[in-house]
């Protein structure tokens, strides 16, 4: 194939821009700009959901993630550090074991991956979804109560929602009767 | 130029890389917020990595992308409940540092 592919041509240019972005992330000594570095790294991997075809995740990702804990996040820099504070560095002692034990499982794990053969699984009674079913496929498998259903893992992440926005209201919230008046 | 698509190893590798990063971020950071930004890196890309294997081992089915939902889900939750936290620990320390709140009751 002489022509350019251009689906590989942004999937490298995406993933040299998220690895740069993400070393930026853990090492920036500015923590407001690692919350920035931290929302393009989450917009790049929206756009990898769109390389592989799931728009519907990429646009959650978006809302999700973006708008919503990007939000957070930089919520909780500002209420609780000087936006000009700067981090004192980790010890180097600190930053060679840290180094040194992703580095091992990053290695561990490319050679993990590198043995394993994978095979396509084979789905004879199927013809795939359309890309204007995506939607409609979720909401089916949300609510099917059969052996190929997720309704329990659903039911179980709306009561951990729910029980998340209690517990963060209750942790938040002062012991001083007076504040709350 | 470019010519190969990217296989199922490019896939994961990147996917491997992002979450080293994470790691290193966890071990090194002191305040909790940086924690917490190298726990979502991490996350994220392991998100990502159900999409992958959903992509390239059963095209047919988008059940890597239901997982991926899922994920995104528990990560909103998490997130929610480390801020309330932190919002706490910032009252009573002043600080967000974790290598100072080694107490559970202050």
């Amino acid at each position: 194939m002489e022509a350019l592919n251009f689906s590989a041509l942004f999937f490298y240019a995406f993933a040299l821009a998220t690895i740069m972005l993400s070393i930026l992330v853990v090492t920036s000594r500015h923590i407001f700009r690692s919350a920035i570095y931290l929302m393009f790294v989450l917009v790049l991997t929206a756009g990898f959901y769109v390389l592989l075809g799931a728009e519907f995740l990429a646009g959650i990702q978006i809302l999700v993630y973006v708008g919503g804990i990007i939000v957070l996040i930089v919520f909780a820099v500002m209420l609780t550090t000087a936006l000009k504070e700067i981090e004192t560095p980790p010890p180097v002692s600190r930053r060679f074991v840290a180094g040194a034990a992703s580095f091992i499982f990053m290695w561990i794990n490319f050679y993990a991956l590198k043995l394993f053969p994978f095979k396509i699984i084979a789905n004879s009674n199927s013809n795939g979804v359309l890309s204007e079913d995506t939607v409609k496929y979720f909401g089916r498998k949300f609510l099917d109560m059969g052996p190929t259903g997720f309704i329990l893992p659903f039911e179980v992440i709306s009561v951990l929602l729910l029980s998340a926005i209690i517990g963060g209201i209750v942790i938040a919230k002062t012991d001083d009767e007076k504040a709350n008046v | 130029m470019i010519q190969a698509s990217p296989t199922i190893l490019h896939w994961t590798f990147l996917t491997t890389i992002i979450f080293s990063i994470g790691i290193y971020g966890m071990l090194t950071r002191k305040s909790a917020v940086g924690i917490l930004m190298s726990v979502e890196l991490a996350l994220n890309s392991a998100a990502l990595n159900f999409v992958v294997f959903g992509k390239f081992v059963a095209p047919q089915l988008l059940e890597g992308e239901i997982f991926t939902l899922f994920i995104i889900a528990v990560a909103a939750a998490e997130v929610v409940v480390f801020m309330s936290i932190l919002v706490a620990l910032y009252r009573n320390l002043n600080k967000i540092d974790v290598t100072i709140a080694s107490e559970l009751k202050g």
